[in-house]
This record gives structure tokens, C-alpha cells and sequence, in this order.
């Protein structure tokens, strides 16, 4: 969004001076151009829940009966109303909501090198390293690609962005720039500045901002005579324009105030931190904000797998069917897609050193579940295979770049459309030729 | 340089025509070839089988390091099916390397390919293991060293290796390639290079894990006239050359009020007051810039700027708050210390001196150490806020109290801050972007192993038992203060006498508390040099190394230590030489990045080879400059500040536009954290609250806070935009100048159009808009008081005119006002300096 923007000398500059600087200019309205004339896409909104740490594939979505521990689970496989997908007895609400999700075991990075970072891997459907250019993660596309309608941020997260701790492994930064960060907050944290921030001036009326708010303009013209500037101030008026954007709606002040959420709803949702979490990603589904991520911490289970998983899982349960019976009786499902994953698997039952107590599951990065509904994903269907021990796909498999084309797909995004970095290099959003995951898109 | 860059060209243009293949050796050398195949082809990168686990039950030593261990490998695991010495295309390192059976890491060397036929040729020739000392790398280059092209030209780039047994060999086909601004060129694995982008960068080639870095200069097209600019000092000179060479023109000199409201920004922190802006504007006088930055240089806003600056480096924190003083205390009298040094100019590497060689005793009898600690916990529990006991000492022995800063960490956060070197991937391994090898980091290490406190041994039995005649005191002051305190239950005393008792009682509790700590602080964080010796080792997913030598970063011997020395006192000494390639220079492109937004090295943290500096002359003469001044850091300040390259506008021309890297303009610069809050509270007049435990009065500035802000009870009211201008944890184990963030975000311009703390500041009767409405009558004279306030100009004539019609409209004058302060806090000439 470049609010009332008029080509600079140095765009003009850009757009017909030498080749190497021909790019600017189209980055500059590509955004715009794209997303009118676009087919309209099966998804227009996502729920991202990121189990980050690596959830046990074998004791929750991808269970052997058969196989005894290590390599199988100590808990119990049930059924559901999908003849045939079978998962953790432990999740008998989801067991009777089967039909509203799939279940994809053979989607994976394929490798034991990734482990943790994995989780930069499957967040930008490209294989992120050191070595590659900072790829930004779908949210961050979404923002680029499909701004949200005035008044909504169209990228929010539910507190802090995946980070593998070095440099390269920091989302927050990647190649489109800051311009196109997620709004971080934690919504119903009383020390949430955001919210307060939310408020609009008590001591001013609408037409009182577009006042002051003009003023400003007329007053901000003095960096903007900067040709140099160009990059940075473009960036700055999108967040500005947002921001004031913002005060004007109420919707998203109302969407995470915590006041106006029903006790009867934080119950159905499992009354835990990551329930309510996922309570409030619907009310900001329902709002219009098409991406938000919802990080759900401590699925690095290297000790107590078993009891963790007793603890964990009615949570999963009570969290993921309720969201989606509610996106569903709104009809919103069909329009969000939800996917719920972390960045591996995990391996046979072993003590680890580091971690007194009970025995856990050590990282597996070359197998996992990835759970998705809504959003033109077929539901109550399972997808590939693994052997015995969970530890090798054995049929359909497809990897994160796979995973990450089909999400593209569904939202209308093309996965290979180039963008532009901040440097004015040409990148395609997905950087190799996967093919879709066919079998799973309705 | 041009010379070599004009062979070059010969070489590569005229004798080697693209894209030709080299000639496969028929007897290739495992070492020279196989290995180097290996690492080209990514085999033994950690990722892949360089890892420790190896890949699949395949495991390559890291980027090649150990061939002798990566032949046996090959050799004789996987029962011998890896070579095949009768059907050498059936050897699974070719089946698996050409992805002719499944191999998780592709198709690497398709059959046929010149890496192919080499490994074929190796194993057909008797896979022999090659004589290592022979093989040894002698010297590596690359030609062209500098080449200079259009956008769009392609060249190519010869690597030779010269090898201790005297041959020479192109090795251009076995290297692999990276450029380091990969905005500027591409290059593939033939060494073929095509500019895309005006400027230069560095291209490094490796061969093995060896790197070897070329250049490549690409000038604007253009055939405008180069502008005839005086150069005001040397650094000048540099800056102009370089911008002629890449035919990009510099910006015009900025205008006073630009100027004056940067260099305020960035030597002093704040903004200028409307009356310094005044009389500044009036001045008529040539030379009114440089004595304006002589003045800012002396003010206290420069000092505790320079104070956070060095505190973000040397990382005021993980104090572990068992000695008598919090977490909070012990960061404030680290940030005195360094105050009170740079209040008096101490020479830089006087300062470096006098942080790397503390001790606690100093060379003092303990028992000058003891009043001293004392005197220093009496001014802890009265929460007294000059702290005179600890920043008049001459050493600053917190350093080393902190958490890991001794060892191995030590070493790498001595790295950091005083050579700005990065040696974290040296624990583990040979540095695949650095040239730093594990040895190098422990035997560097070893100078820091006998840093010792008493809780990790070797405490003086005098020192300890000073402690327990403390604490035994301190006990007694209580037994005391209770006897005394039973004086109360003596019904006939007056009121006054009862209170008089109390405060007795609580005197001698002061006195106990402060006598408590100071007993743990003796008994546990006397600092000094001894102790059993230890050596530097590391546990690392590769094993266990340990070296027993003291040797230099750099060095090629090591040197003898005696068993009595402190050997800290080697590293100052060859800090302080005037030919150590790193420790001015590590200063002084920190003290350029903190002017310009960039490095001349960047990151301003990372010198290496690999990383070469935009303008090397530069960097060498200002280094050499601040040696030969001394380590004076007024003098580097003072120089680079008077630079016209320093005053120049961010307004470009139509050759400039597109440099980021040259100093062709004036960069934009979003403010600190500290300073932004600073800014905000000078143009609206509003103040900070702190608690009491980070020893400032209430209004005291946020460049002067020390280390964090309080605990959640009790924070700071600047916490919240600490944290979302990106202020730096300092977190000891992190090395990175990075960690203070300069990006914007939107929640920063949510922060400054709507958080309630900003409307309360704006709108506070108190502040600046109600006291310019009570003082000044006239709306005109208001309005130039607003801007000065906030942007340091006078408005332009249009912007006065909007402002006026706006006032007139508006609701009241107190509103209006407000709006005009409000607006001009959220334009970008606030939040940036320009």
C-alpha cells in the first residue's frame, strides 16, 4: 500500500534508466496490479499453529499399533468417523470431527541435516539457509501479495516469530523487508501495549484525526524532497497509513479484547494459553485478517514423551476441533485454511542425558504430520505412508516446497511470480519446480 | 592494484576464452583434487557428510580438513564397496555422487563431468593417499586480483595454488565461488563472473577450505564531467577517489540547521535547544562548524552516549547478583566507570588497558581493597546515586565478574570487543567464512585461564577470612541493634525517645546489611590472576580439543609465559603495538559506523579477510591517525566530523542515487532507542520515572540508563519503547554489534501516532505546548518554537502558513497545538537523522 503515491524522480529514474535499475518501479505497483486482476483464489485467509520444538508424529497423527515402543507409542491408537484415519486415542473430539481435516504423513524435508531449522524450511516453503537468500515466510508474501482491507493488518502473530537463534535464522529478517512484519502481540496480556495503543484518542473524533492527520501529511514533506530516501520513507508511509488505519476500526480493538470473549468459548477451546490463542485467531479469521500465526511453544519433547503427550494432547484436541466446528458453522472454513504442524518429527523412545525423568523422542527431520483443513484442502483424508517405525515415508512423499506450492496455490498467490528484495534482486516466491500435492486439493 | 588488474584482464580476456574446460589430470592427487571436489561440490559441508554424524553412515572430514581420516573413510568402510578397483564406474562414491543410485543429496557429479572423470581417474590410478606435506597449500591467488567492468560484462576467474613441493597448478575448476554483495554480480562454478550492479564488491574462491578473496569494480555509465569538490581533510581524499573511480558524483554540503541537528544526534545524543539552533543559524562566522562540534564534544551528552556505546560492546550483564549487589547496581557502577573514563579522555588504549588487566587488589594491600568495598556497599543500601567508590577505582574489575568471561567465552567476547573479530564457529570448527581455526581460538583462549575469582578457586586465605570478621561484625551490629530495640518495651519512654531508639535500631541494621554484603562480596568476587594453570579446551559435537599454547590471534609461533605472569598483560601489549591489524581499526570503523550508518567495514564487527572494506586506504589512515594521536577518541571524533564526506546532504543527484556503500550522500538513520526517547521528551517536554534500584534521579535522561529497566514490577517508564526501537539486551553469550536494532517497524509509528504515554506527554500541563502558549503570545513565534523544539529549523514558509490556518480552525489553541506537536513527532524528519 503506497498511499497516494506519485512517481519520484528517482523511480521514473529507475523505471527507464539503465537495466539494472529497471526493477524498482514494477515493485512498486506490482502488489496493486496483481491483486486486481487475479482469479479469485480458494483461500482468502489462513490459520498457521506452529508446533515449534518438532511434535511426535508416532504417539499423535501417524501411529504404528503394531510397532512395540521405542520405535512405537505407549498410547493407543482410536478410531473416528473417517473410516480408516486412525490417530491418538487421547483426541476423541477430533475423532468425531475426522471429516473436517486431513491428515498428511508423507509431506516432509526428506533429511536428519535440518532438525530445528527445519521450522525455516516449512515456514517459507523454500529450503533457508545460510548460504540462500533470506527467504520471508507466507505471511510475509500474503502481506505483499494481498493486503488486507483497510483497517486490518494483514499478517498478525501471536507472539514471537520462528527463530533458530544465528542470523540467517531469523524470520523477521528476510529479503521483503520489515515493510512486510507481522503485528506482534499477544492478545488478553495485560501488559499488552498494543492494545492500548489500539484505542483511538479519547479526546478526538474522527473527523478530528483526518484533520491532524492531513496536517501531518502537509508537514512530512521534507525527508520525502529526498530522492535517496525513496525505499525506507515508502515503507514508513505503509506502516503510518496502517497504523492510523488501525484506530479507525474497531474490529481488531474488539477482536483481542479479552472483556469481550465468552467463558463458555475458553472452556470449549480447552481453557489453556494455546486454546484461548487459537480463540482469538478466530475472531481475527472473522474480522478479515487473512494470515495468523500462532506459535505454540515446547514440542521438543527429549524427556516424559509419554505422560507429555497426556498433558499435550487433549489440549490439541479441545483447540483444534473446536476452531474448526467454529470456522465451519460460520462458513468460514471453507475459505481458511488451518494448518497445524512443526518443523520435524521425532525419533524412537531414548533416554537423553541432558533430562532426568522419564524418556523422550530425540529430533527426526525426516518425517512428521501436517495437519490442514479448510481453504480447498480435501478433508477427512490421510495422505502417504511411513514404514513400521514411522521413521521412513514409503509412498507419496513430497516435500516442504511441495507444501508450501499448494499453499500458494489455494491462496492464489503464483508460487513463481518473482519478487523484488530490498536490493532490487528478482526472486522467485518459491525458488524450485515441486510439483503440488494434487492428491489433497478438493 | 592497477597494474595487476590490467594482467588481469590480459589473462583472462585475451588467453583463456569463456566457458573452455580445463584438461582433467589423468593422475589426479587426493588432496589437490578429490578432496578439493568434495568441498566444490558441497560433500563435506556440515549440512551434508561434513557433519559429525556424517550422512547416512558416510562420514568427510568438515570442509576437507582431515584428508588422511577421509581417505581411510573411503577406503575401508562400508566394506570396501565406496572404490571399486576393477569396475571403477561401480564405486558408490561415483554411483551415489552421480545420483545413479539414490543419494538424499542429488545428482553432484553427473557422469561424465569433469568432477566425474577426476574422482574416476583418482580411483583408476590406485586411490592413492597423496603426500600430505607435499600437497601443503603454499599460496593461493586469484587473477584477476581487481577487475573493473560494465554491468552485464562477464569475466572469468583464475585461481592457482602453489604447493610446498614447489608445483603450481590451476585450480580454478576444483574451487567454489561467492560473491559478497550479491546485489552487485553473479558468478557460477566455473569462475565466471557477471556484473549486474554499479559499486564493488569482494567475489572469495575456495579451494579446499582455503578462501581467496578478488575484487570487482563496476562504474557508473556516464560521461558527465566529475565535479570539482575540495577535499576538507584526508579522509576526503579517499572518499572523492573512490566515488571518481566508480564515476559516481558526491552530494552538495548540507545546510546549517541539517547540520547542526545531526552532529547534535550524533555526538551528544540529543537535540539542539531552539535558542543554540538560533544563534547557531545567526552565526556568520567560516568557522562556526568546527567549534560547534568542539563544543558538542565536551558536553556530558557526548560522555554518556559513548558510555551505552561501549556498554552495548562490553556488555554490562550476567553479573549473577549473590554479591551484595543486584543486577541493576552492579550494571550502573560498569556504565560509571566507563563514564568517568571517558569523562577524562582516557586514551582508548588506556582504557582497554585498564578494563583487560583488572584485578580487584590492584597491586593494593587487601586491606585498601576491603574499605573500598565496603565504602561501596555503604553507598548501595543508601541507594546513593554518585558512586564515586567504584568509578574512582583504576580498574574496571566488573568485567571480569560477569558470567563467562573468562575461558574460552572470555576469549571470544575479548574478540568482539576489542578487535572486532567474530570466533563463535571457531569452538567448533575450522570457520567456513572466516579464517579462524579452532587452535586459534584456544590458544588465544589461554591467555584468559588464569583470571580467577574465589569461587572458582585460589582465593587468598587472608581475603577470606576479612569476609567472615565481617560478617561476624555484621552480626554483632545486630545483636546489637536488638538489645537496643528492647529499649521500646520500657513503657515510660517518651515519643520522641521511642523514635529516637528506632532510628538507632535501623542504623545498626543499615550498617549490618552493608557489612553482610560487602562480606560476600570479599568472600566471592576478589578478581586476580593465578591459580592452578589451566588450558583452554572445548567439548563440541567434533570432540574434545584442548591447546596448551599461548598464541596471538594472527600469529604464527606461540609465546612463553612465565608461571607468576599475568598473561593478559601479552594481549594489551600487543594490542597496543602500533602494527595490530586489529585493534584501532576495530575503534575506528565502530566510531565511522556509528556516523554514517555503515562500517567501513560491515558488519562494523566483523574484520576478516573475507570481509574487506569498502575504502581500505581509509580505514588504514585513520587508524593510523588515531595510533599516532595517542588512541585520542576526540580526535577520531573531531576528524571524521569535520570530513565534508561527514557533511554532506541526503539529497542525491542523478549519480548517486542508487550507492548505499560509498558515502555519496548523507545516509538516513533511524534514532537509537535511547536517543528517540530523549527526542521525544526535549520537543514535548515530558520527563522518565526509574526505580530506585537503577540509582537515577526522575527525569535523568535515557542515554544514562545503565543496563536494564527495572524488574516487572517496578520498570521504567521508557521500558516499552526500549524494547520496540531495539534496544540490546547485552546478553554476554551473544557477540553481535547487531544485536541493537535500527529497523523500523510499524509498531514503532503505532507507538508514536497513539501510545498513551506519548498523548500524556504531548497534552501534559506541564509540558512543552502549554508552557510555549503561556510564555509566547504570538502564533507565529509559537509555531517557530514547535519546529524548533522538534525538527531544530525554522518552518517554511508554506508549512507556517498551514499551521496558522490550522490553528485559527482549530477547537482551542491547547488542541491545535497539540496536533502541530503531534504531527510534527510522527514525520520522518523526526524519527530519522538526516
Amino acid at each position: 500500500m503506497f498511499p497516494s503515491h506519485h512517481p519520484t524522480r528517482r523511480d521514473m529514474f529507475r523505471a527507464g534508466g539503465a537495466s539494472l535499475f529497471g526493477m524498482s518501479m514494477a515493485q512498486f505497483f506490482q502488489a496493486r496490479a496483481s491483486a486486481a486482476g487475479k482469479p479469485e483464489p480458494r483461500a482468502k485467509q489462513m490459520i498457521l499453529i506452529w508446533m515449534a520444538g518438532g511434535p511426535p508424529h508416532q504417539d499423535m497423527f501417524d501411529m504404528k499399533p503394531d510397532t512395540p515402543p521405542p520405535f512405537g507409542s505407549e498410547l493407543k491408537q482410536g478410531k473416528s468417523n473417517v473410516p480408516g484415519m486412525e490417530f491418538c486415542e487421547l483426541m476423541p473430539r477430533l475423532a468425531r470431527n475426522a471429516d473436517k481435516f486431513s491428515i498428511l504423513r508423507s509431506v516432509g524435508i526428506g533429511s536428519e541435516k535440518w532438525e530445528h531449522s527445519g521450522g525455516l524450511y516449512w515456514l517459507c516453503g523454500n529450503p533457508r539457509t545460510k548460504d540462500t537468500p533470506k527467504y520471508p515466510m507466507y505471511g510475509s508474501v500474503v502481506a505483499h501479495e494481498r493486503p488486507a482491507p483497510k483497517g486490518l493488518p494483514t499478517f498478525v502473530s501471536f507472539g514471537h516469530y520462528y527463530d533458530t537463534g544465528d542470523a540467517a535464522g531469523d524470520l523477521r529478517n528476510n529479503y521483503l523487508g520489515s515493510a512486510y512484519d507481522p503485528l506482534t502481540f499477544k492478545p488478553g496480556d495485560a501488559k499488552n501495549e498494543v492494545g492500548a495503543m489500539l484505542l483511538p484518542p479519547a479526546h478526538l473524533d474522527l473527523s478530528a484525526m483526518d484533520k491532524r492527520e492531513n496536517l501531518l501529511k502537509s508537514l512530512d514533506q521534507q525527508l520525502r524532497k529526498l530522492d535517496a530516501a525513496g525505499p525506507i520513507i515508502a515503507g514508513l508511509d505503509q506502516y503510518q497509513q496502517s497504523s492510523f488505519d488501525l484506530l479507525r476500526s474497531p474490529k481488531l480493538r474488539d477482536a483481542v479484547d479479552p472483556k469481550k470473549l465468552y467463558s463458555r468459548d475458553v472452556e470449549r477451546y480447552g481453557k489453556s494459553e494455546q486454546g484461548t490463542m487459537a480463540l482469538y485467531a478466530r475472531r481475527m479469521i472473522e474480522i478479515g485478517v487473512p494470515f495468523v500465526f500462532v506459535p505454540w511453544p515446547g514440542w521438543d519433547m527429549h524427556g516424559n514423551i509419554t505422560e507429555g503427550c497426556k498433558n499435550v494432547l487433549p489440549k490439541v484436541d479441545a483447540l483444534l476441533s473446536s476452531l474448526l466446528d467454529d470456522l465451519d458453522a460460520r462458513g468460514l472454513l471453507e475459505t481458511t485454511i488451518v494448518a497445524m504442524l512443526g518443523e520435524m518429527g521425532r525419533n524412537k523412545i531414548y533416554k537423553d542425558s541432558a533430562y532426568s525423568g522419564p524418556p523422550g523422542r530425540d529430533h527426526w527431520g525426516t518425517t512428521q504430520f501436517v495437519i490442514v483443513a479448510g481453504g480447498g484442502f480435501k478433508q477427512g483424508m490421510v495422505l502417504g505412508k511411513t514404514d513400521k517405525t514411522s521413521l521412513r515415508v514409503t509412498d507419496n512423499y513430497y516435500s516442504p516446497i511441495s507444501f508450501g506450492r499448494t499453499l500458494y496455490h489455494l491462496l492464489g498467490i503464483d508460487p513463481d511470480k518473482e519478487l523484488y528484495t530490498t536490493t532490487n534482486q528478482p526472486l522467485k516466491i518459491s525458488i524450485d519446480n515441486a510439483p503440488l500435492i494434487k492428491e489433497i486439493i478438493a | 592494484m592497477f597494474v595487476r588488474c590490467l594482467l588481469g584482464l590480459l589473462v583472462v580476456t585475451g588467453l583463456t576464452p569463456l566457458g573452455a574446460a580445463e584438461p582433467v589430470p589423468t593422475d589426479p592427487l587426493f588432496s589437490r583434487h578429490v578432496v578439493p571436489i568434495f568441498s566444490r561440490l558441497g560433500c563435506n559441508a556440515g549440512g551434508c557428510h561434513g557433519a559429525v554424524k556424517g550422512q547416512n553412515g558416510f562420514r568427510l572430514s568438515l570442509f576437507g580438513a582431515e584428508p588422511t581420516s577421509d581417505h581411510a573413510r573411503l577406503l575401508r568402510e562400508a566394506n570396501g564397496r565406496r572404490l571399486n578397483r576393477l569396475t571403477f564406474d561401480d564405486s558408490l562414491l561415483l554411483l551415489k555422487g552421480s545420483g545413479t543410485v539414490p543419494h538424499e543429496g542429488g545428482n553432484r557429479m553427473p557422469v561424465g563431468s569433469r568432477e566425474y572423470q577426476i574422482v574416476r581417474n583418482w580411483i583408476a590410478s590406485g586411490a592413492k593417499l597423496d603426500n600430505l606435506d607435499a600437497s601443503r597449500v603454499t599460496r593461493l591467488s586469484v587473477e584477476p586480483g581487481i577487475q573493473t567492468a560494465k554491468v552485464t560484462e562477464r569475466y572469468r576467474l583464475q585461481v592457482s595454488a602453489a604447493f610446498a613441493d614447489g608445483s603450481n597448478e590451476d585450480v580454478t575448476a576444483l574451487c567454489s565461488f561467492e560473491v559478497v554483495s550479491k546485489e552487485l554480480a553473479r558468478v557460477d562454478l566455473s569462475g565466471e563472473v557477471q556484473a549486474i550492479g554499479v559499486g564493488d564488491t569482494a567475489i572469495i574462491a575456495r579451494f579446499r577450505g582455503e578462501p581467496v578473496v578478488a575484487m570487482l569494480v563496476v562504474p557508473r555509465a556516464g560521461t558527465e564531467p566529475f565535479p570539482d569538490v575540495k577535499p576538507v581533510n584526508f579522509i576526503d581524499g579517499h572518499v572523492l577517489a573512490k566515488l571518481q573511480r566508480l564515476n559516481i558524483h558526491p552530494a552538495l554540503p548540507c545546510d546549517d540547521a541539517t547540520f547542526l541537528r545531526r552532529v547534535s544526534l550524533d555526538v551528544t545524543g540529543s537535540l539542539p535547544l531552539p535558542s543554540e539552533a538560533r544563534a547557531f543559524l545567526a552565526d556568520a562566522t567560516t568557522d562556526k562548524r568546527s567549534k560547534k562540534i568542539e563544543e558538542l564534544l565536551a558536553r556530558p551528552g557526548h560522555i554518556a552516549l559513548w558510555t551505552t556505546k561501549l556498554c552495548d560492546i562490553l556488555r554490562p550483564a550476567g553479573f549473577d547478583g549473590k554479591h551484595g549487589l543486584t543486577e541493576a547496581a552492579e550494571a550502573r557502577r560498569f556504565y560509571e566507570w566507563i563514564r568517568s573514563r571517558l569523562a577524562e579522555n582516557t586514551p582508548y588504549d588506556q582504557l582497554a588497558e585498564r578494563v583487560l588487566l583488572a584485578t580487584s587488589l590492584e597491586g593494593r594491600p587487601s586491606q585498601e581493597w576491603i574499605k573500598e568495598v565496603r565504602s561501596l556497599l555503604e553507598e548501595n543500601v543508601a541507594l546513593r546515586p554518585d558512586l564515586k567508590a567504584y568509578s574512582s577505582r583504576r580498574t574496571l574489575d566488573l568485567y571480569w565478574q560477569r558470567n563467562n568471561a573468562t575461558g574460552v567465552k572470555g576469549a571470544m567476547q575479548v574478540a568482539h570487543a576489542f578487535l572486532g573479530l567474530r570466533l563463535e564457529c571457531a569452538q567448533c570448527h575450522r570457520h567456513p567464512h572466516d579464517v579462524w581455526q579452532q587452535d586459534d581460538l584456544l590458544s588465544f583462549a589461554n591467555f584468559f585461564m588464569r583470571v580467577s575469582n574465589p569461587t572458582a578457586g585460589g582465593s587468598s586465605t587472608t581475603i577470606a577470612k576479612e569476609g567472615e570478621m565481617l560478617a561476624k561484625e555484621a552480626k554483632e551490629l545486630r545483636d546489637q541493634a536488638k538489645k537496643v530495640g528492647e529499649k521500646t518495651k520500657d513503657k515510660s519512654l517518651s515519643k520522641d525517645d521511642v523514635a529516637k531508639v528506632n532510628a538507632e535500631v535501623k542504623s545498626l541494621n543499615d550498617k549490618a546489611t552493608a557489612l553482610d554484603a560487602a562480606s560476600r562480596r570479599i568472600k566471592g568476587t576478589e578478581i586476580h590472576v593465578g591459580g592452578k594453570p589451566t588450558f583452554a579446551g572445548v567439548t563440541s559435537t567434533l570432540g574434545k580439543q584442548e591447546s596448551k599454547q599461548f598464541r596471538l590471534l594472527g600469529a604464527k609461533q606461540p609465546v612463553s609465559v612465565g608461571t607468576e605472569q599475568d598473561p593478559r598483560e601479552l594481549v594489551v601489549a600487543w594490542l597496543r603495538q602500533s602494527d595490530n591489524p586489529f585493534f584501532a581499526q576495530a575503534m575506528v570503523n565502530r566510531v565511522w559506523a556509528h556516523y554514517f550508518g555503515r562500517g567501513i567495514i560491515d558488519p562494523p564487527d566483523h574484520l576478516s579477510p573475507l570481509n574487506p572494506p569498502s575504502h581500505p586506504e581509509l580505514l588504514d589512515a585513520l587508524s593510523k591517525g588515531f595510533i599516532e594521536n595517542k588512541y585520542d577518541l576526540r580526535w577520531l571524533h573531531r576528524t571524521i566530523l569535520a570530513s565534508r564526506t561527514y557533511q554532506q546532504t541526503a539529497q542525491t543527484n542523478i549519480t548517486n542515487r542508487a550507492d548505499t556503500t560509498n558515502y555519496a550522500s548523507a545516509y538516513l538513520r533511524r534514532l537509537s532507542a535511547e536517543v528517540l526517547v530523549d527526542a521525544v521528551n526535549h520537543a514535548t517536554g515530558g520527563t522518565e520515572t526509574y526505580p530506585p534500584e537503577l540509582f537515577l534521579p526522575p527525569g535523568a535522561k535515557a542515554i544514562e540508563v545503565a543496563g536494564g529497566t527495572g524488574s516487572d514490577r517496578t520498570r521504567a517508564s521508557l521500558q516499552y519503547p526500549f524494547s520496540i526501537f531495539g534496544r540490546p539486551m547485552r546478553n554476554p553469550d551473544v557477540q553481535c554489534d547487531c544485536e541493537r536494532d535500527g529497523k523500523p517497524t510499524i509498531v514503532q509509528t503505532l507507538y508514536l501516532a497513539n501510545h498513551p504515554a506519548i498523548h500524556h506527554k504531548i497534552s501534559d500541563a506541564k509540558g512543552r505546548v502549554t508552557q510555549v502558549l503561556k510564555i509566547i503570545t504570538d502564533d507565529d513565534k509559537r509555531i517557530e518554537e514547535l519546529f524548533l523544539w522538534s525538527l531544530s529549523r525554522l518552518p517554511l514558509a508554506d508549512e507556517r502558513q498551514i499551521c496558522l490556518k490550522y490553528i485559527k480552525d482549530g477547537p482551542t489553541p491547547q488542541r491545535a497545538y497539540e496536533d502541530v506537536l503531534w504531527s510534527l513527532l510522527n514525520t520522518r524528519e523526526f524519527l530519522f537523522n538526516h
